[in-house]
């Protein structure tokens, strides 16, 4: 059942990541079905409409100004005339569409599809996602420009754009690192540092091999469309950091009169975070480190759970988690991935592997200088099948942690959809016990998104085709 | 406090449903009967709360049942609402109340909602509906108007159902108002607090939580198609708890995110992770009935340290609004008071 | 009150319970509503919903129609269970979020009852990964099965499937179903709601009555299981 795998008939940003410093997506609705059909044709070819074509998975010989890709959404297969009996062959969350899944991404209360601002009010009429990465502005705006223009400027409708940039590196808002793990592919070559388990292709590419043991997802019909396409859960997620860096010096504070104080922190080990620096804000960076799973410099909990700054340098991908783990059951990253780690669902290990793909929006935040700025996360979540990757961790995992009977019933606690009245947390320290934090707000709010299906270069081609 | 306008406002459109009410009684749950007894908390409930009557000692209590109506008049047999109000004696003067009704939900979320809703309500003459007009509900498969009570003449029946068709938040009240027939005795239905409180447990951790009584002997109310008896509340209690004392046991349920704290218009479904608090034992119907149930008076905020009121707007302004009837009627001053 | 009931109040209200009346009903009113009045058919199964307690213990009252309706057909459902015993308790075992799971025949139809933690499209995906092939051989009996066998290459068809036969859990609360069915805040007829029940049935012949009660509400089975001491 498994296809070939062909460099230059993928899209590029689903393997690997660009790693450039700016990203802009641009909401596009199809205004003119014919003249869209025919721009999408020309992208999917090699010299492109005007010198602009798709990135593909094709190694580099020179990196080039920028890398642009496209993501359609059911509404978007619609609008470009694809017929109904292959539509129907697409997996109902797609279907569907983001919105209405509401209920299973703990998109409720402020994080309401009610109250997504346009373009996302009008899931109906987002049908395309295009995203352009790049170093600097001149070149997001030529390719804006230039899809502005695309089919004489009937093609298609830019309603609305989001831009991401980095700002230091790999740290997102919150201060942590992130880019760390990612699913690792037998035929991919590109990040020999990441020592993980690797994971079959068809945990992002349709028509291959999943890591369920002889279980095929459905390729959409007809092949040229389906085969080597992937899914996107697209998502616009505002980060509260105000709140969060408030919470954590309530929870310092909090740990610092604890009675099991000395094993949260041993006294006279603050150095270890760094020198001068006080009881109060090493325990700060002790709860940001339970809260993640790392330290916010990236280091693992897992086989550094004392210290951001271990002497002798930790792998930041090599590890697992056991039942005496200084990782928290709760922790993002281990909800996220339990990797091999005794889970409920015995079945479910490796098997719900994403590929993210995020990048800040939105200044770093300045405590000194507190603003009403929005920012937060662009963030993509990649997989073969939105169901089993993508919802069933917003589901199961982040929000009710059914993969452990300690950690039922309370949400992730860095996005989950918590409430300071309810919300929970245990800390695991270092002799074994645990201390529960309590009373923390929703710190991620949902602001917008949606499911895309990322095409093969043939799939795009299919598209062109297309007539009616 | 009693000259709090809103407070006095409430008092009145309550009274204003009730036009025979009799000055110097309450202007709703009128008509009662005081018995005293007992709760013993269960083994879990100081977990979850450090309230003195929560820590597993014997606490006395006193119980004042009462039919709904404002009305002087008494018809135990008609349908109606409940009430339980139950005072536990702490000590010393010191006391503390839970408050509960047959309904599990209220009418309004807020007080200009229940203003709103006490104008539809204030009663109309009731007719029998058509018969013509109830074929012609039966052919559009909907339900016809209940007929009213032998020998009710007004009703604020069909206001109420006017006011829930344009407002949701009071269809489930309306609706299990409209069906909730009368108990075959006091002791045999569920009462519920309905509003929203917040517990603080010996680890400093506040939950939000919700209070109901279960009878122990079950639910059951009288025959719907049988003709109506006035009065045989009072009597059963008296001859039943000779015979034998009567238990409740206090069930309470959690709160989780997306709950209605505030409102007191949604019921909490039964998948909240559910305790059982205690026992309620009732032994006496006392002779006194002036002072154990005309004089007393209860307030849905009358606390003790370890329960407190949530932001729900109408708990909130019941705490003024029973003060300011207290006052009325000349009951019994309240601990809040004496200090 | 005005007057007491008369010979025809009397006889309107004992209409409803005559035969000519339910007759009338059934055959006109019913149909006639249902076409005048359309109710859409409600999805299976519970609905996720923000409260963690909502999310555990759901019920699945899966009924499906055998193609073999008489004796021998339904002895054949009961053999492709009683033979696959082993692979099922292995599984729901292995699957990890099960309360009670368990199949009964009525009438033509094989039914499985099941109480389980979680998200439904994951309990359904991760039985297909762990006893696939007693799905196969139960749902080759049912009435349009076949084309969603070998489950485990119609993962997302079979899914829906199921999904497709799970009763519709008719709101806990009686004045919730008004707002399923109305979407608009305000303007449903209380007196109605019968109608609408009726009308819901009428699209939708077995539901199951309300979301069931739980003797320990909001536990997964792994708490109930490590609180117990028996392992998770
Ligand atoms: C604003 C929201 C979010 C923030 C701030 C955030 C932050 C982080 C950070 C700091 C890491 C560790 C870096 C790494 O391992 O690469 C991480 C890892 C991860 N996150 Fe998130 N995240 C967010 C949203 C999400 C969402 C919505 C999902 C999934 C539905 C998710 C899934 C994951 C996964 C799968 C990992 C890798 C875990 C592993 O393989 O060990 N994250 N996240
Ligand atoms: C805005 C809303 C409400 C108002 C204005 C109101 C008003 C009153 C007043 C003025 C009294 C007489 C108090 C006295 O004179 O001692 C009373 C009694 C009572 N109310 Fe309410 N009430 C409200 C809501 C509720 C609710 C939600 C419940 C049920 C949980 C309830 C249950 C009772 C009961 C059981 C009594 C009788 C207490 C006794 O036996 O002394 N009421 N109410």
């Amino acid at each position: 059942m498994s296809v070939a795998f062909i460099p230059h008939e993928l899209q590029g940003n689903i393997l690997r990541g660009y790693r450039r410093s700016m990203v802009r997506y641009l909401l596009l609705e199809v205004a003119d079905r014919q003249a869209a059909r025919i721009w999408l044709g020309a992208i999917a070819a090699r010299e492109g409409a005007d010198g602009l074509s798709i990135t593909t998975e094709s190694a580099w010989s020179s990196k080039p100004d920028f890398c642009f890709n496209v993501g359609l959404t059911f509404e978007g297969l619609r609008a470009l005339g694809v017929a109904p009996d292959s539509l129907q062959t697409f997996p109902t969350e797609f279907v569907e569409g983001m919105t209405a899944r509401a209920a299973k991404l703990g998109d409720f209360g402020p994080s309401d599809p009610q109250t997504w601002p346009a373009p996302f009010d009008e899931p109906a009429r987002l049908h395309i996602i295009a995203s352009i990465y790049a170093d600097d502005e001149p070149h997001l705006d030529q390719v804006q420009a230039h899809i502005a223009a695309a089919g004489g400027g009937r093609a298609l409708r830019i309603r609305g754009t989001r831009e991401g940039r980095n700002f230091n590196g790999d740290v997102v808002h919150f201060g942590y690192r992130d880019n760390i793990s990612q699913p690792r592919f037998a035929v991919i070559h590109d990040r020999p540092e990441i020592s993980e388990p690797m994971a079959p292709l068809g945990t992002v590419l349709l028509g291959h091999e999943t890591s369920f043991e002889g279980l095929f997802w459905r390729v959409p019909q007809p092949d040229p469309l389906g085969l080597n396409g992937c899914f996107n859960a697209f998502r616009i997620l505002a980060q509260d950091v105000a709140a969060f860096e408030t919470y954590l010096d309530q929870a310092a504070e909090e740990l610092l009169v604890h009675r099991l104080t000395e094993h949260v922190l041993k006294p006279g080990d603050e150095a270890k975070f760094g020198q001068g620096i006080s009881r109060l804000a090493a325990l700060r960076e002790i709860v940001a480190a339970h809260m993640c799973g790392r330290w916010r410099n990236g280091v693992p909990l897992a086989l550094s759970p004392d210290t951001p700054n271990p002497q002798s340098p930790v792998s930041l991908t090599d590890f697992d988690y056991t039942a005496q783990s200084g990782c928290p059951v709760g922790a993002h990253v281990r909800r996220s991935n339990p990797r091999g780690g005794k889970i409920v669902q015995r079945i479910e290990n490796h098997t719900r592997r994403l590929v993210r793909r995020g990048i800040p929006y939105g200044g770093p935040y300045d405590p000194t200088r507190p603003d009403d700025e929005e920012r937060g996360l662009l963030g993509n979540f990649l997989g073969a099948n939105l169901g089993t990757q993508f919802e069933a961790i917003s589901c199961d995992w982040l929000n009710l942690g059914l993969q452990d009977p300690q950690i039922t019933g309370s949400n992730d606690p860095l996005l989950g959809a918590n409430e300071p009245a309810t919300s929970w947390f245990d800390m695991s320290l270092l002799n074994g016990a645990s201390i529960r934090l309590r009373g923390f707000p929703r710190f991620v709010r949902t602001r917008g998104g949606a499911y895309t299906f990322l095409p093969s270069i043939p799939a795009l081609r299919y598209l062109a085709t297309l007539t009616g | 406090m009693p000259d709090n306008p809103i407070a006095v406002q409430l008092v009145d459109a309550v009274l204003s449903d009730f036009p025979d009410h009799q000055p110097g009684t309450r202007p709703v749950h009128t008509i009662g009967i005081g018995v005293q007894g007992y709760f013993e908390a269960s083994e879990v409930a100081r977990n979850y709360t450090i309230a003195a009557h929560f820590q597993g000692q014997r606490v006395p209590v006193t119980v004042r049942f009462s039919n709904g109506t404002g009305s002087p008049v008494e018809h135990d047999g008609w349908s109606d609402v409940r009430g339980m109000a139950t005072r536990f004696h702490l000590g010393d003067d010191v006391a503390t109340d839970l408050i509960a009704m047959t309904l599990a939900e209220f009418f309004a979320p807020s007080v200009d909602a229940f203003l709103q809703f006490s104008r539809a309500a204030r009663p109309a003459r009731q007719q029998r509906e058509s018969p013509w007009q109830k074929i012609l509900d039966m052919l559009c498969l909907k339900q016809p108007l209940p007929d009213p009570m032998p020998g009710q003449m007004a009703s604020g029946a069909a206001g109420m159902l006017a006011f829930a068709n344009q407002h949701r938040f009071a269809q489930m009240a309306v609706f299990q108002a409209g069906s909730i027939g009368a108990p075959v005795s006091y002791v045999r239905a569920a009462y519920h607090a309905v509003h929203t409180f917040i517990l603080t447990g010996p680890d400093h951790v506040r939950r939000p939580v919700r209070f109901s009584w279960e009878p122990i002997a079950g639910v059951r109310t009288t025959d719907p198609t049988a003709p109506p008896v006035d009065c045989y509340l009072h009597q059963e209690l008296k001859d039943r708890l000779q015979r034998q004392p009567a238990t409740f046991r206090l069930v309470m349920s959690i709160g989780e995110i997306g709950d209605a704290y505030a409102d007191p218009t949604r019921q909490w479904p039964g998948k909240r992770c559910r305790v059982f608090m205690g026992t309620l034992t009732l032994t006496t119907v006392p002779e006194d009935q002036e002072i154990f149930c005309e004089k007393i008076s209860f307030n849905p905020c009358r606390l003790t340290p370890g329960i407190d009121i949530s932001d729900d707007p109408i708990l909130q302004a019941r705490r003024d609004a029973y003060e300011v009837s207290r006052l009325r009627r000349g009951g019994q001053s309240c601990p809040f008071a004496a200090g | 009150m005005e007057s007491e009931a008369t010979w025809f109040d009397r006889l309107v209200d004992a209409l409803p319970n005559t035969r000519l009346f339910q007759f009338i009903a059934e055959w006109i009113l019913v149909p006639y509503w249902a076409a005048r009045t359309p109710v859409k058919p409600q999805p299976g199964g519970p609905r996720m919903a923000p409260q963690p307690s909502e999310n555990l213990q759901h019920m699945m009252n899966l009924i499906m129609p055998l193609k073999d309706k008489s004796p021998i057909g339904r002895a054949k459902a009961a053999l492709a269970i009683a033979q696959n015993v082993d692979e099922i308790y292995a599984g729901l075992n292995n699957v990890g979020t099960v309360h009670f799971a368990r199949f009964v025949l009525v009438d033509g139809n094989l039914c499985m009852f099941s109480v389980y933690d979680g998200d439904f499209s994951n309990y359904i995906r991760d039985f297909i990964a762990t006893i696939g092939s007693v799905f196969n051989a139960i749902v080759a009996l049912i009435e349009d099965g076949d084309a969603v066998i070998p489950c485990e290459h119609h993962v997302e068809a079979f899914i829906d499937w199921v999904h497709a036969r799970d009763l519709y859990q008719v709101p806990d609360l009686a004045t919730d179903l008004l707002a399923q069915h109305n979407a608009a805040a305000s303007g449903d007829d209380l007196r109605l709601l019968p109608r609408d029940l009726i009308l819901q049935l009428h699209a939708n012949p077995n539901v199951s009555l309300g979301s069931g009660y739980r003797g320990y509400p909001a536990f997964s089975v792994a708490q109930i299981r490590q609180k117990l001491g028996v392992g998770w």
